[in-house]
């Protein structure tokens, strides 16, 4: 067996036997619907052409969904270091790509399968909720379906992100080590910079923040209308989140390697 | 070379002012239990760590059957290790820590549930390690270095925290592994704890070697010829010896150690003197009194540090 | 008192909680150089500003002739709608007549008037407002105004015949010249629809002026006031600014206000509150030292020393939020003292307007952003204690306080979102920052994103206090019972 096959098989045992990850997973779903239930629950269109782009509304349960994915992926790793569990590992598997790898990969799996229910979950109850508050086929809203090209790449997309978020949160945390210090850089990191973009007044310097930003970009994905307004790209968008992902994972894996642990 | 050796070469390493290692040497054999000893702070944990490749050394090379530990696909079956007992998830419990370590070895679940019979923790197994004793963790940190059979294991302090039963048990335990031809590499702090089990010591102190000997060659060499005498009155004798050429210590309140003259010249002394004396005899040193003979140095230079630092 | 000191030791032994509270500290005071990047946006309108000192909104169509010494106009109204009223007219579409001490923008003025949906008002000097009979006007039921002037003072009255008539208000210009001009006027604010504004201008039909006293014998004259302003919105396409003989009377278009600005008209000034923007990224750190303080103590086991050296549990926890309080309200302070009135003058330099606030108000956004920042450490701290992990402790304080906060300001979510967030949400507690003034007579963007907030500053500061008692007193009570 490949040493990337036993890693793999290692760390999804490691991620099935603790109970904490299936409980954050659990919590992901609930927040990630219950946000989007209470958006679509409060959104209206009372005539023609609102100009609502109800994908947004209804996935936009990841905002606060990707929390929960962010504190998985940095216990994955900072847990590790606070029981000295680490040293274990790179004991078993002294390969630190590999170990980063593997743990990235079945993270993934696992947040993908969780945020697919999510994604579908908020569908769903938004199909129930939606119709009750004006998006009727007479307003233009005839209903969302998976078989609908942007839809697919919205839903699809979201799950891509919550799979990206996971990763960069796990690069963060071998990089910082510490949990809390962690966990606040990844969410300092989704958060603050869509806060800071309100400031910004010159409009060429506000549309390349939210260009780079991981969380604005990233969310992109999520748009079904008026794609010539965004700032970038439905795919584009998404390209610049897992560049920072890539980005966190390579440096943990490099600090990984360098640094005594 | 063997598969089962554990060698050490030239290490050097400094965190930040302070010099951990300073060309630390050795070997571990297979077949025999070596014991690694060193007052705390001598280098041992580090020189552990760089053999894992834990920790990179700044010069030398640490190698296990010949390679770098970091080269290995499956190290575990090269050297099982126990660094730190208290390394584990509370949550989990002890057969899944041993089973994920089994997987990245490409082993299965099976070879779990022999180990676990092996070093006695099959009742306790299935519940989360967070409430494990002491014990039991060293028991699961054994547990898991003999995971995958490897030719050498190496241990961090095993006998910390155990109870004197536990102490008996993991004596025997770990000569039967070396009596399998397994090397066999067991640091501590405490000589006392390697007695009657270690055929080798390599004794540390300010990062590098200060002795590395069978222990049978460690004690003749420090026993040498020197002759315990008890008498009833120390101070008259002490004097008697030193004018015949002696040099003479206090061992004990009526008991004096006697370097320099053979023993028949020390009963003539006494007896010359009209010293009474109850017992005399060819003085055997203890692994401990070797130890702490040798330590010396690097615990009062220890000692003067920590007094400038402060 | 002992306890206090211990706690007050460890936390400052620990390296990194020092460093985080001044990068907090640090974060506050030089984050606002990000909004600057890029400069400041090219404004090259002028911001008017009113008697009161206060930007106003000061556009609006003006039929008029000079009065010298004192006179009265009396004029009926029949009708008045606006271009995206659907056949009625925008609630604050004004149309009546108006005596100004000129037509440059800003200056004192009093006017009564038909609103599209608030009946008739006698409004002066842009912020002051008094309501009069209520309903709209038709050529059924149409509105008779009347204004008279008497030195620097103005009344107005309204009748729905003529004949009788009803005093509105009696309203005092100070420092009114002798000659002022006077007349008919139409204005009418954007339209507020959704998160949006969108262009508007009414029209108003208007009998045969009556003129007694001091009135020049020039004819009438139409001109759009505050056309160049920066508050001035323009009209929408299709539509300008005239007016028309129609009967013995006259129809009137005009787009614009005489009212207060707000951020809806003046989207590029900016506010006290806005230089604080470093309140965020400092609530992060701060949010991360305060639960570490707690659960490092559970991670290395040293919790049970804590309390073995302490018995009284409660008082332990008390101490040791009294200290990250104490340390966090006063790293932050001098930072919000200083970045206030130095960032309002770096901006104000690059020519940006800035939105006037008093010295109390200010004080109150400094004090407040100090007390924000040192209940949120409070409240990371009782989290920590419940929650015992780091990761989870950060993650639920920073989700229930920053979050709340980024989804009131996302546009495409439901405006009634963003009120219900920044009510009862911990994020309320932004409130404490605001400095910007609302004005029932201005149909704003009266938003979070805005500057403004649904709760009064210190009631909003309240709601996180009151979420940080709760949770302080589940940890107090969870800290008794468990196990340490």
């Amino acid at each position: 067996m490949s040493t990337a096959l036993r890693s793999v098989r290692a760390e999804w045992t490691k991620l099935r036997t603790t109970p904490g990850p299936a409980w954050l997973l659990l919590v992901t779903a609930v927040v990630t619907v219950a946000l989007g239930a209470a958006v679509s629950a409060a959104a209206t269109c009372p005539h023609d052409g609102c100009g609502i782009d109800v994908a947004r509304l209804i996935l936009s349960g990841v905002y606060l969904g990707q929390a929960p994915v962010a504190v998985l992926a940095v216990l994955a790793v900072s847990g590790e270091y606070s029981t000295a569990l680490i040293r274990t590992t790179l004991t078993a598997m002294p390969s630190r790509p590999a170990v980063l790898g593997a743990k990235a990969l079945v993270l993934g799996v696992a947040v993908a399968a969780i945020g697919s229910l999510a994604v579908l979950g908020s569908l769903l109850v938004a199909g129930v909720l939606l119709p009750r508050h004006g998006f009727t086929p007479e307003h233009g809203y005839p209903g969302l379906s998976l078989a609908d090209g942007p839809v697919l790449r919205a839903s699809g997309g979201t799950v891509a992100y919550l799979v990206l978020v996971a990763i960069l949160s796990l690069g963060a945390a071998a990089v910082v080590r510490d949990s809390g210090a962690a966990i606040g850089s990844v969410l300092g990191l989704l958060y603050l910079p869509p806060l800071v973009t309100q400031l910004v007044t010159d409009p060429d310097l506000h549309r390349r923040l939210e260009q780079l930003a991981p969380m604005s970009a990233g969310l992109a994905v999520q748009a079904t209308t008026g794609l010539h307004q965004l700032p970038i790209g439905p795919w584009a968008g998404l390209g610049v989140l897992a560049a920072w992902s890539a980005g966190a994972l390579l440096a943990g894996t490099a600090l990984l390697r360098h640094r005594d642990t | 070379m063997s598969d089962a050796t554990i060698e050490v070469a030239g290490l050097r390493k400094r965190y930040g002012p302070t010099t951990a290692l300073d060309g630390m040497t050795f070997t571990a054999a297979p077949g025999r239990v070596t014991g690694f000893v060193g007052p705390n702070g001598a280098g041992k944990s580090t020189t552990m760590r760089i053999i894992l490749g834990l920790h990179a050394a700044d010069a030398g090379q640490a190698l296990v059957g010949g390679r770098p530990y970091r080269s290995l696909r499956c190290p575990l079956r090269h050297l099982g290790t126990l660094l730190d007992a208290a390394a584990l998830h509370p949550a989990r419990t002890g057969r899944n820590h041993l089973l994920w370590l089994a997987q990245s070895q490409g082993l299965g679940a099976r070879r779990v549930d022999e180990v676990v019979e092996r070093v006695g923790l099959a009742s306790a197994s299935r519940r989360p390690a967070g409430g494990y004793s002491l014990g039991m963790r060293q028991r699961l940190g054994l547990a898991a270095a003999l995971l995958a059979d490897p030719p050498a294991i190496m241990l961090d302090e095993p006998f910390n925290g155990m109870d004197p039963e536990g102490i008996v048990w993991l004596r025997d335990f770990l000569r039967a592994l070396a009596g399998q031809g397994r090397a066999v590499l067991v640091s501590s702090h405490l000589m006392s704890e390697l007695q009657g089990m270690a055929d080798h010591v390599v004794v540390v102190g300010r990062g590098r070697v200060i002795a590395d000997s069978s222990v049978a060659g460690l004690i003749a060499a420090a026993s040498g010829d020197r002759v315990r005498v008890r008498t009833s009155a120390p101070q008259p004798a002490a004097a008697a010896l030193s004018t015949a050429g002696a040099q003479v210590t206090r061992a004990g309140d009526d008991v004096l150690a006697v370097r320099g003259l053979p023993a028949e010249r020390v009963v003539a002394v006494l007896t010359a003197g009209g010293l009474p004396f109850s017992e005399l005899a060819p003085h055997r040193a203890t692994l401990e009194e070797v130890y702490l003979e040798l330590t010396r140095d690097a615990v009062e230079y220890r000692a003067a540090a920590a007094g400038a630092a402060s | 008192m002992r306890l206090l000191r211990a706690e007050w030791t460890k936390f400052r032994s620990v390296p990194g909680w020092v460093r985080g509270s001044v990068v907090a500290a640090l974060l506050i005071l030089l984050f606002p150089i990000a909004g600057l990047g890029g400069g400041a946006p090219d404004q090259a309108s002028p911001v008017p500003i009113g008697p009161h000192g206060g930007p106003v909104s000061s556009g609006y169509f003006f039929v008029h002739r000079p009065l010298s010494g004192d006179g009265r106009i009396t004029v009926a109204v029949s009708a008045l709608t606006s271009v995206r009223g659907d056949g009625a007219a925008t609630p604050w579409a004004k149309a009546g007549l108006i005596v100004t001490a000129g037509p440059e923008p800003g200056a004192r003025y009093a006017a009564i008037m038909v609103t599209g949906g608030h009946g008739v008002r006698m409004q002066h000097d842009y912020v002051h407002d008094r309501g009069g009979r209520p309903g709209a006007v038709s050529a059924d039921a149409p509105r008779w105004l009347r204004l008279t002037r008497s030195g620097d003072t103005v009344t107005g009255e309204e009748s729905p015949d003529g004949e009788r008539w009803n005093e509105v208000a009696t309203v005092r210009l100070p420092g009114l010249a002798a000659t002022v001009q006077a007349g008919l006027f139409v204005a009418c604010p954007q339209h507020v629809e959704g998160i949006g504004t969108a262009g508007d201008a009414a029209t108003a039909a208007f009998g045969a002026p009556r003129l007694t006293g001091g009135w020049s014998a020039a004819g009438w004259a139409g001109d759009q006031v505050g056309a160049g302003t920066a508050t001035f919105a323009g009209y929408p396409r299709g539509t300008t600014g005239s007016f028309a003989p129609a009967g013995d009377g006259f129809t009137v278009t005009g787009a614009g206000d005489l009212a207060p600005a707000t951020r809806s008209e003046l989207p590029v000034g900016a506010a006290a509150g806005d230089v604080l923007f470093g309140t965020f990224p400092a609530l992060v750190v701060i949010v991360v030292v305060a639960t570490l303080m707690i659960t490092t103590e559970y991670r290395y086991g040293m919790i049970r020393s804590t309390l073995s050296a302490g018995n009284r549990r409660v008082r332990i926890l008390a101490a040791k939020a009294a200290v990250v309080a104490g340390v966090t309200f006063t790293t932050c302070l001098v930072a919000a003292a200083l970045a206030v009135p130095l960032w309002l003058r770096v901006v104000r330099g690059l020519g940006v307007y800035v939105f006037p606030v008093t010295s109390g108000a200010a004080l109150r956004a400094e004090v407040g952003t100090a007390a924000l920042l040192a209940v949120a450490a409070v409240f990371a701290l009782a989290v920590g204690t419940i929650l015992r992990r780091s990761a989870t402790a950060v993650t639920t304080v920073v989700a229930a306080v920053v979050l709340p906060y980024l989804l009131a300001l996302t546009p495409f979510l439901p405006p009634s979102m963003a009120v219900w967030l920044t009510r009862f949400t911990p994020a309320a507690a932004m409130a404490v920052q605001q400095t910007l003034v609302r004005y029932p007579q201005v149909d704003g963007l009266y938003t979070p994103a805005a500057g403004y907030y649904p709760l009064p500053p210190w009631a909003g500061l309240a709601v996180l206090g009151g979420y940080t008692a709760l949770a302080f007193a589940v940890a107090a009570v969870l800290l008794c019972r468990r196990d340490a």
